[in-house]
């Protein structure tokens, strides 16, 4: 007797909270890498989503639906995307913001895009993520785009740059794509590509590349690494008597190099898809909301997984208010039905999001109107310093 | 019932056809060890295997129409010149590699294995840093995929079976027992942990080759040196002493994390259990792995524990607490 009544006890414990809502709320997925050595990106992904998350909440929702974000960790790796996507989609949410890295996007995408399921890519730059798929769309702007923009500061800051040193690290996945970039750019510009020198991230010593460089007297020198090795090549070449303008990659995009450069990173030129200091309303309300939890400013990663999920409820809420959103469920697949409106209405509409006015072309690549450029600029110390936004 | 088996196999498809693919990984693995090699180089067979297949499935076959599926003997044959190549290699790499023993041979494999992997980040045909993508599909969902590993994995078993009790499974147990007295009763040493070598390289490039379907993408963030770790993991925590050991550990090791998130996405429980259940999903897992090698220092599977189910018990033997595990065919 006593079983059954804790069976009834366990029964009506778990019954009870479905009872209780009578609109459930809408599940929008985030799988991101909150492990593995991608984890700093995801990390920060993760706050910018739930960012999103309450601030939609307490501003009504989808028209006084609320949203509920379902996160799942997809780990660093190309299944463990596959496998956080299928729990997902299986749980029923209407989209997923996600994956943090490229290759695990080639991987779990088409999963989502067999099964119908929207996705925005929060931070995929690479060539072709976008065209896996109807229903894949990206709202970080790829490196080919966002690159040149650097290249473009450092001309206004000296006009009478010629000759260029490309400098990459040969085993970054990253950094050997976004250095092809460069080097068009360069090109394009109708700049001397003077010297493309490489090095290995797990490197300390350049001097080697540094002096076959500075042989050829270039203007500006750009590097594509990560921050430990960017930042000793930037020191490396300051020490050589380098004196020209220095481009860094997304890989240095990081206060982490500070230490590693001291003051010899000042001056460092780097362009950024996300500028805190841009002042639209939704970005200034997005800065102080990620100041006042995090102590700092917010950065990229932050700022695309927050207007990806606001990418998300704004479609939804229009969806809700040309169709309306109950109209779904008198269809035979109600969340099929939903999940294919809803895609239509991401790529269709256009956004103002801290990252600025964005749409998307019929691919589901991103359309950004705005990028920038910032330059270190250390202070006396010269441990500390900040990105100062010059574009 | 009905709806909630689809809904399982949809869900759990992915891991299901991914636990037999770590089982096989770690009997490639298990396969040099069973000379008393601790070679870590099957990941590396496993991404070249996987570059065959998705060079040719991209670049070599002409494109599918839209709404076809990949045809299965196309994937067969990528899979037998994955095998070939794999042995070839593992028969240049072997020969010289397998004079190092112990802690020098398992260095110079991962060498082996990160020459591969900086060789796929710079050429062109790999598709450098960014791999090979866009790979089409024999199957329309993941879990069909068993169509092909499920029986790859039974012959496996059935090989590794018969193995174990053949002459040759009996050179590679006695070059593991002792290689002096081996090499005195006329067992040739290099030839049989080349051999031993080779029949990894192969079962890890076919595995590679499926895999690169499997995955929709190949790049050389595929069978690095974690994979190696990974693998080794396997067959330690499994049993490095009967092909068994490999096969449990394998599954069980792939399966836990997807477990674990399982179990925190069930209805009801307290907010903090399921908070911590998602967040230190991770956490519980290392901490099962550490539990694991505590309490089952020879592997979960060892020959003793298979014994008890190869006679029926007899009076004389003591029965012991009931196994944990039951191998499963």
């Amino acid at each position: 007797m006593k079983r059954w009544f804790m069976l009834l006890l366990a029964l009506v414990v778990l019954v009870a909270p479905i009872l209780a809502q009578d609109a459930p709320p809408i599940k929008i997925g985030v799988a991101v890498a909150q492990t593995s050595n991608v984890a700093l990106l995801g990390q920060e992904q993760v706050i910018g989503a739930q960012i999103a998350g309450d601030y939609f909440n307490e501003r009504g929702g989808i028209n006084g639906r609320p949203i509920e974000l379902v996160f799942q960790d997809t780990a660093g790796d190309e299944a463990g995307a596959i496998n956080a996507f299928q729990t997902l989609i299986s749980e029923g949410v209407v989209g997923i913001l996600g994956p943090t890295l490229s290759q695990q996007a080639f991987s779990a995408d088409p999963i989502a895009e067999q099964a119908g399921v929207p996705i925005i890519a929060p931070s995929n730059t690479a060539r072709g993520v976008p065209q896996i798929g109807w229903f894949i769309s990206r709202i970080s702007a790829p490196v080919a785009v966002v690159a040149p923009n650097a290249v473009q500061a450092a001309l206004e800051l000296d006009p009478n740059i010629k000759d260029v040193a490309v400098f990459f690290a040969q085993n970054d996945a990253f950094a050997s794509s976004e250095t092809q970039t460069f080097q068009s750019t360069v090109t394009d510009a109708g700049l001397n590509l003077a010297t493309v020198q490489t090095f290995q991230t797990t490197d300390t010593d350049f001097s080697s590349q540094v002096t076959n460089a500075l042989a050829l007297n270039p203007q500006l020198a750009i590097i594509s690494g990560l921050a430990a090795d960017g930042g000793n090549l930037v020191r490396q070449l300051r020490e050589f008597g380098y004196t020209g303008l220095i481009i860094g990659g997304n890989g240095l995009n990081t206060a982490n190099i500070f230490p590693v450069c001291q003051a010899l990173c000042d001056g460092i030129i780097i362009a950024q898809a996300y500028s805190y200091e841009a002042d639209s309303e939704i970005n200034q309300t997005f800065r102080t909301i990620y100041k006042e939890a995090q102590g700092k400013e917010p950065p990229q990663f932050s700022a695309q997984a927050f207007a990806g999920i606001q990418v998300f409820v704004e479609a939804l809420t229009e969806l809700d208010n040309t169709v309306g959103l109950a109209s779904f469920d008198e269809t035979s697949d109600p969340l099929g039905q939903l999940r294919h409106h809803l895609n239509a209405q991401i790529l269709y509409g256009s956004y103002d999001t801290p990252l600025g006015a964005v749409s998307f072309l019929p691919t589901g690549e991103i359309v950004q109107e705005q990028f920038y450029v910032a330059q270190i600029k250390m202070n006396e110390d010269g441990q500390t310093g900040s990105f100062i936004f010059i574009r | 019932m009905i709806e909630f088996l689809t809904n399982f196999l949809s869900t759990y498809g992915f891991l299901i056809v991914s636990m037999t693919f770590s089982a096989m990984l770690a009997l490639s693995l298990y396969l040099p060890l069973m000379t008393g090699q601790l070679s870590l180089a099957s990941p590396g067979f496993y991404a070249l295997g996987g570059y065959i297949a998705a060079w040719m499935s991209t670049e070599l076959y002409p494109p599918l129409a839209t709404g076809t599926t990949f045809p299965i003997p196309s994937l067969f044959v990528e899979m037998l010149i994955a095998a070939v190549a794999c042995a070839i290699l593992a028969l240049l790499v072997g020969v010289p590699a397998l004079r190092l023993r112990g802690i020098y041979l398992a260095l110079a494999t991962i060498a082996f294995v990160e020459v591969l992997r900086v060789l796929s980040l710079n050429l062109d045909v790999t598709g450098k840093a960014i791999g090979i993508f866009n790979i089409p599909q024999p199957f329309v969902t993941k879990i069909e995929y068993l169509y092909i590993s499920l029986p790859m994995l039974i012959v496996c078993i059935i090989f590794m079976y018969r193995l174990e009790r053949s002459r040759v499974g009996r050179a590679f147990r006695a070059l593991r027992e002792d290689e002096l007295a081996a090499t005195a009763m006329g067992i040739n040493p290099t030839y049989y942990k080349v051999l031993a070598f080779m029949m990894g390289a192969i079962l890890a490039g076919m595995v590679g080759a499926v895999s690169a379907h499997f995955l929709n993408t190949w790049n050389a963030r595929q069978g690095t040196f974690d994979l190696s770790i990974l693998v080794l993991a396997y067959v330690i925590i499994g049993g490095s002493r009967t092909f068994w050991g490999s096969i449990v550990g394998g599954m069980l090791l792939t399966a836990l994390p997807e477990v674990l998130r399982a179990v925190a996405g069930i209805q009801g429980l307290p907010p903090f259990l399921t908070g911590f259940l998602t967040e230190g999903r991770l956490i519980i897992y290392g901490f099962l792995i550490a539990l694991g090698t505590l309490f089952f220092p020879q592997g979960l599977i060892t020959p003793e524990f298979l014994r008890r189910f190869a006679r029926p018990p007899k009076a004389s033997t003591p029965t012991k607490s009931k196994p944990l595990q039951t191998p499963s065919t």
